[in-house]
Parts: C-alpha cells; structure tokens; sequence
C-alpha cells in the first residue's frame, strides 16, 4: 500500500506538470486537443490523489508504524474513528489532503466547463495546474507521509488527548474545504487575466466559488471556536491566537469579494477592485497555510510544523509577483462601466463595506506578524495580544453591522431623503427601543448597547424586505407560506443573503454578550461546601475516581441550585491518560457545561487536594448558544443561496451589464 | 461630478485614517515586550512594574501548587532564573521542563507575577525521538 501511496503521488506530480504544459499549449496553438487532454490529467490527478489518500488511510487504520507518519499520530489504543481523523492531525497528512481536495475542485471545475469558455478555462485550468504542482511537490519531496522510518516501533506516539474530539474530527476537513475552495475563485481571475477575457463569465464564476469557500469558512471558523470552547477549558471560543487569524483573514478578505462582485455583475464597476480583492483573498489563504504549517508565528496550538517554511515564502512571493504583474499588464481592460453618482447610495454602502472588511484583514495580519516585523525592524521581539484585535476590530465590525443594515435597503444609484425615510424608520426605531428596553433593564455597558441597538436594526430591515416582498405576493391573491416561499425561491440570492445576515445577527449578539457580561469565580471547596455565582450555587458533593485501560479519571460531583431550586447535577473531571509511550500531553482537563439559550455554566476542576477539597473555576457565559445557533441560520442562508435554480434565464438577468467583448466571434 | 468624487474621496480617506489610528493606538497601548529570561534580568531595575512576555523552560522540581489555585514555579532559559507567581488556569500540558510564556509584571522583590501562562510541548511536535524508546524490542 505505501508503495502505491508514494507513486501515486508522484505520477500525480509529473501530470499536473504535464496539465500545466498541455492547456497553455493547446490554448496558445489553438489546437484543443491538447486542451481535452490536459483536461483528462487533471481528473487522473484526482484519481492518483484519491488512491494515495485511501493508502495512506489504509496504513493508519491497520497502524503500519514503520510508516513515520503513522508512527507519530496514531497508537494502538486510539479508537478506529480517530485513526482516520488522524489523516489531517499531522503536516504530511494535511497536505495530502489539500492536494486532494484542491484535485476535486478542478475536477468540478473541468466537468462542469467542458466545452464551454473555450479562451478562459485552458488558463484557469493551468492556474490550479500550477497550485497543484507545489502542494503535490511539497508531499512528493519534502513532506512525504509515506516517509519510512528506519525501524518499526512497537508503539506509535498517539494522537493528542485534545484532538479527540467529535468537532475537531470535522473542523479541520471542514476549513481546508475553505480555504483550498480559494484557489478556484482565484484561478478563474488569473485565467481572466491571462486569456484577456474580462468579460462576465470569470466574474460569475469566481462568485459561486467565492461563495462556496466562503460558507465553508466560516463553517469551519464556527466548528474550531466550539472545539476551543469545549476542549481547551479555559472558557472562551476565540483567542486571536495566529493560528485563528490564519483562517479569519481569507474569511475577511472572501466576505469583501462576495459582497463587492455583486457591484461588478450589476453595474460593471469595480473590476480592478475585484480582481486584487480575489488575489488578496488567495494570498491570505496560501499565507494562513503557511503561518500553521511552518510555525514561524509561535502559537499555543503549536501543531504541525517543520522546516517547508522557506519554500512556502518563495512559492507566496512568486503568485504575489505573478499576479499583480498580470494585473498591471490588464488594467487598461478593466476600466469601469459607470460611475459612482452619490455617495447615499448602495454602491457606496458596498464600497465602505469592502474598505472596512479589508482594513479589519489589514489591522489583523498585522497584528498577527508583529513579532516577527518589530524583531526585523528594531530588533525587539514585540507582542500585540488580544486587547489589540478587539480594540481595533470592535468598532470596524460595530461600523459592518451599520452598513449590513444600510446595504440591503438603500436604493442604488442616489438615494432620496423619502427613500431613507420609507426604508429605515421603522428598524431604526427598533433600534432605538432597543436602547430604551436594556437601559431600563440596568445594561451600561456602552459597547453592548450599540451593538444590541444595531442588531435590532439589521433584524428590522430584514423583516421589512421579507414583509414587503410577502404582501406584494399576498396581494395577488397567494396566502402567506406560499407568498413567503415564492418569494425566496423566485430570488434565491437576495433571500439567501438575508437569512444569512441573520445569522451574523445572532452570532454578534452572542459574541457581545459572552464577551461582555462574563461572570467568573474561583473557590476551593470542602465535601458539602457551595459557591455562589449570580443567582446559581454549586455544592460540591464529592469526588469519584477510576481507572480504564487508557487514563484515570477524576470526576467532582456537583449540585446546582438556581434560585435555591435544585435544578441539575454537574461533573467536570480531570483525566490523566496511560500512556506507555512517551507522549508529552497526558493530562487533560474536561469542562462540564450545561448549556441553554440564556447562559453557559462553564465548570472547570482546575485542581483536587489529598485534604479532599476541590478547586473549581466556575463561569457564566451568557448567550453563547446564540452563536452556534447563528452559525445554523449563516448555513442554511448560504445553502438557499447557492441551491441551483431550474431555470437558467433567471441567472442571466442578473448580469444586467455586460462588459463589451473584445472579440465578439469567440463568443459565438 | 467633480464634487461627487470629492465627496468620495473624503470619505475613503476618513475610513483609512481610523483605521489607521485604530491600528497606531492598539499597537502602541497593548504591546509587550517578549523577552528571554536573560534579557529579562539584563533589563533591572528600568523593566519593573511594565508588562513584559516571558519565556523559558520550567525548572523541574519549582512547581509548588496550593489549594486556592495559585501556583508558583521557576523558570530557566539555562543562563539566568525567575521566580513566577500566577494565579488562574494552569494549562493541561503544564508540568516540569515544559517550555512556559508568561505574561505580567516583573515586580521589585523579583517575583515575575503572571496573569497569564501558556505551555508549550518540549520537544518539537513531529520529533521522532521518542519513537526510539519503543524501539528496543523491534528489528
């Protein structure tokens, strides 16, 4: 099986390098045979990638321990499911797995454009080609995972206790679906760029793509802050630690682009805007791969890393180079159709947003290579930490949630005083109730109130679109399910987009809450003692330990009372795992949460004394469900969004403008 | 249309500019010097009470641990050694030799009081040497 890994993803290598050739070839000699036949490599790719995958996957499961990398995450004890899972805990394993999933994507991507876009998609093609043949050459020449050791251990090193866990089994797949997604929407620029094709087609792909990444993203940004939450015990789900800054700066950048292509399908304005939004957005995406995978940014995560950093930097500087040499050499073709009339207008609500969302993306990278600028520059190791994020990122995202609300409703073009009236009154009204209502109910806290006043808002205007759009419909005699369902279906991505708001809505208020109102206390208790926190009480009931083949467990037993009722029972524990290796992570610390829409009690048994007394760290963190729940709504608006429509006319209408071919006979 | 643009253009530059300043005044009021332990103890007496960044390796054997949760250790970076108070959650891979970052204030009876501790593993994630261990009985 590992012979077959490692040929395979050596033929894979040698093909994409022939796909590269073959499509630049065909398309440039016009000879489009050569075109198909780049286009059949890049599906034997995927089909080598998918044989090395399965191998590899194959040597996990039955634990092939001379093969290094099985060697270090797995060991006999660990548990079928997570010696799968193990394909992505390790460098080698992840990039096998980018190079997958950035095969299956240009396998879509060929299947789907067969035969049409006959100019632009040799180069697109040739663009993944070319992503293709490093992260492949990374895993055929520097990071193999089918590396074998020069003796067969009897035992391997085991995959860390806090990778265990059922969020960060789908978490990381879930992201590299992400941020590999990326390089589609990206590849579709430089294919526009290379072939001189400007015109619509790059642009309504890249969108669909964009978007795609985009929900996988931000899925997979959810997924690793629920596992921080739950497994890493110290009662919060976001750090800015860089390996978090890693995926939330394509996030921005992608978040900038899907809003900013509308403008561009529309009105034809922003090409050049669009253009290096989507290579910002990839570079951010190569260059959060590289900050994980090279570990040149210390991290607590500190997962995964060895010394493919230097190829990383040189592969980064060339698509940088590259591309923005392309840029320059196009721009003349990317003059824009219209022009901005006013600046109370959507267009320029769009613009602001794209300014803020790429400022927020600047202010993070940043603050995430400050220590590594400040020791270049002045010699002195310099830290920003936490406070530095929020202080900069609280009000830009404060100014985002303003405009999510504006964007929607503001007319294009120039709009009147009676158009904002019309539009905005009610919500911001509810905004301004809003104020009222938690003023009245003791809030103080400035921050907080803004942000809830501007979520109302954001809420009001999306109900007044849905209403309206309803009423138009119930007026014509439908009854309201009907309206409301014809309504979405009939406009699939405006409807989406709103539904995907609100989940931002939602994830804000939990975000605000959680970190605004946060109560925390730490006691240590005797048998039948209790700790008060807000209006709950803990007594601690005693300690049970025991032991399994694979750890000894600690587990405190808790009462909880709220309000001098008894309403549940709580266990945190503390487990020290057995290992006969010599593996550095044994202790592991598992929080007892107990979970509503009004508040986490997150309980932490930070220690446990041979006098019997515990120590407990106690927190309330208020709302937090909000944002998982958010994070449902942003997917479900994001599917709504992207569900293919039956009929291709209603995709045509919405590319209102068109750009003027330069060679029009191409297109017939 | 020449106003217009204007307009525009001062709106642009009024985002950059907060951002800007938003970017300047975080960076200049919450950074933190990451210092060694040795250029910790090169920097007495100017570095008291400012908040600094420590790293070094935990001095087996320092760690002294109370029942209200507040931990004292030493830790080392082999040439010089601090004291380290700290009170609140002690990461799971804390322990002996492990490498420590904490953050907080070097105060004048030359106890580093910490309010935050992070462990890093020993050794390098993908090291193989530990595989050795388990090599003994295999050909």
């Amino acid at each position: 099986m590992v012979e077959t890994g490692s040929i395979s993803i050596f033929l894979a290598f040698v093909i994409s390098i022939y796909v590269l050739a073959a499509s630049v070839y065909g398309v440039k000699t016009r000879k489009w045979d050569f075109v198909r036949s780049a286009e059949n490599g890049a599906i034997a790719v995927f089909f080598l990638l998918l044989i090395a995958t399965i191998a590899l996957v194959h040597s996990l499961i039955n634990l092939d321990f001379s093969l290094k990398y099985v060697a270090l995450n797995t060991s006999t004890d660990l548990a079928t499911i997570y010696r799968f899972t193990s394909l992505w805990a390790g460098q080698a394993g992840s990039l096998l797995l980018w190079c997958l999933v950035l095969s299956i994507y240009t396998a879509i991507v060929v299947l789907q454009s067969r035969n049409r876009d006959r100019e632009l998609m040799p180069y697109v093609l040739a663009t993944l080609a070319t992503v293709s043949i490093f992260f492949i050459g990374v895993i055929t020449f520097v990071e193999s995972p089918f590396e074998k050791l020069p003796f067969t251990p009897l035992e391997g090193r085991g995959l860390n206790p806090i990778l265990q866990n059922a969020y960060m089994a789908i978490h990381p797949i879930t992201l590299y679906f992400g941020y590999v997604g990326v390089t589609v929407p990206f590849a579709f620029g430089m294919g526009a760029l290379l072939s001189g094709k400007l015109g619509d087609a790059w642009i309504r792909y890249s969108r669909k793509w964009a978007l795609f990444a985009w929900t996988f993203l931000s899925v997979g940004l959810l997924l690793g802050a629920r596992w921080a939450y739950l497994e890493l015990g110290w009662g919060g789900y976001w750090a800015w630690d860089p390996v978090e800054n890693a995926a939330f700066m394509p996030w921005l950048a992608a978040t900038a682009f899907i809003h900013s292509v509308m403008i561009q399908e529309k009105k034809g304005m922003l090409k050049k805007w669009n253009m290096s939004l989507i290579i910002i957005t990839f570079f951010l995406s190569i260059f959060g791969t590289f900050i994980t995978r090279s570990g040149i940014i210390s991290s607590v995560h500190s997962f995964a890393q060895s010394d493919i950093g230097p190829l990383f930097l040189a592969f980064i500087a060339f698509i940088l180079l590259f591309s923005f040499a392309m840029f320059l050499y196009r721009m003349k073709d990317l003059e824009t159709e219209n022009r901005f009339d006013s600046i109370l207008s959507r267009e320029s609500a769009f613009i602001f947003n794209n300014l803020l969302f790429l400022g927020a993306a600047f202010a993070v990278f940043l603050g995430t290579i400050f220590p590594i600028l400040s020791e270049a520059l002045t010699g002195d190791k310099i830290l920003v930490g936490p406070p530095y994020f929020n202080r900069v990122n609280v009000p830009i995202a404060l100014v985002l949630i303003l405009l999510m609300g504006v964007g929607p409703l503001i007319s294009w073009r120039k709009a009147s005083l009676k158009n904002l009236a019309r539009n905005f009154l009610s919500p911001v009204l509810l905004g301004i109730l809003t104020v009222i209502i938690l003023l009245a109910l003791g809030m103080r806290d400035v921050v907080a109130l803004i942000s809830f006043a501007l979520c109302a808002f954001v809420t009001g205007t999306v109900f007044t679109e849905f209403f309206r759009g309803t009423r138009v419909r119930m007026k014509r005699g439908e009854n309201f399910l009907s309206a409301f369902l014809r309504l979405v279906s009939r406009n699939k991505r405006r409807y989406g987009g709103y539904i995907v708001h609100i989940g931002v809505v939602l994830i804000v208020i939990g975000v605000t809450a959680s970190s605004v109102f946060v109560t925390e206390k730490q006691a240590t208790l005797n048998k039948g003692e209790s700790m008060e926190l807000r209006n709950y009480s803990l007594r601690f009931d005693g300690i049970e330990q025991y032991t399994t083949d694979a750890k000894n467990a600690t587990i405190a037993h808790l009462t909880l009372f709220e309000g001098g009722k008894e309403v549940d029972t709580i266990a945190p524990e503390k487990n020290i795992y057995k290992y006969e290796g010599n593996r550095e992570i044994n202790q592991e610390t598992e929080v007892a949460l107990r979970s509503t829409f009004k508040d986490d009690l997150y309980i932490i048994l930070s220690g446990f004394n041979p006098d019997g007394t515990v120590t407990i760290r106690a927190m309330i963190n208020p709302l937090v469900n909000w944002i998982w729940a958010g994070g449902i709504v942003l997917l479900l608006g994001a599917i709504v969004t992207m569900w293919p429509s039956g009929k291709k006319r209603s995709e045509q209408a919405f590319v209102r403008y068109t750009v003027r071919e330069q060679d029009a006979t191409l297109n017939a | 249309m020449l106003k217009g643009k204007l307009k525009f253009i001062i709106a642009i530059a009024i985002i950059a500019l907060t951002v800007g300043y938003l970017v300047y005044g975080g960076v200049k009021d919450t950074m933190v010097y990451y210092l060694t332990v040795q250029e910790l103890r090169a920097q007495v007496p100017t570095v008291y009470d400012s908040r600094v960044r420590v790293s070094g390796t935990v001095v087996p054997g320092t760690i002294v641990k109370d029942n209200k949760g507040s931990l004292e250790f030493q830790i080392t970076d082999g040439a010089e050694t601090i004291d380290v108070q700290y009170e609140g959650i002690i990461p799971d891979i804390f322990a002996d030799d492990v490498e420590a970052v904490v953050e907080g204030v070097y105060a004048k009876n030359d106890v580093f009081e910490a309010d935050t501790l992070l462990a890093k593993c020993p050794t390098k994630y993908e090291s193989t040497d530990s595989l050795y261990e388990n090599k003994e009985t295999s050909y």
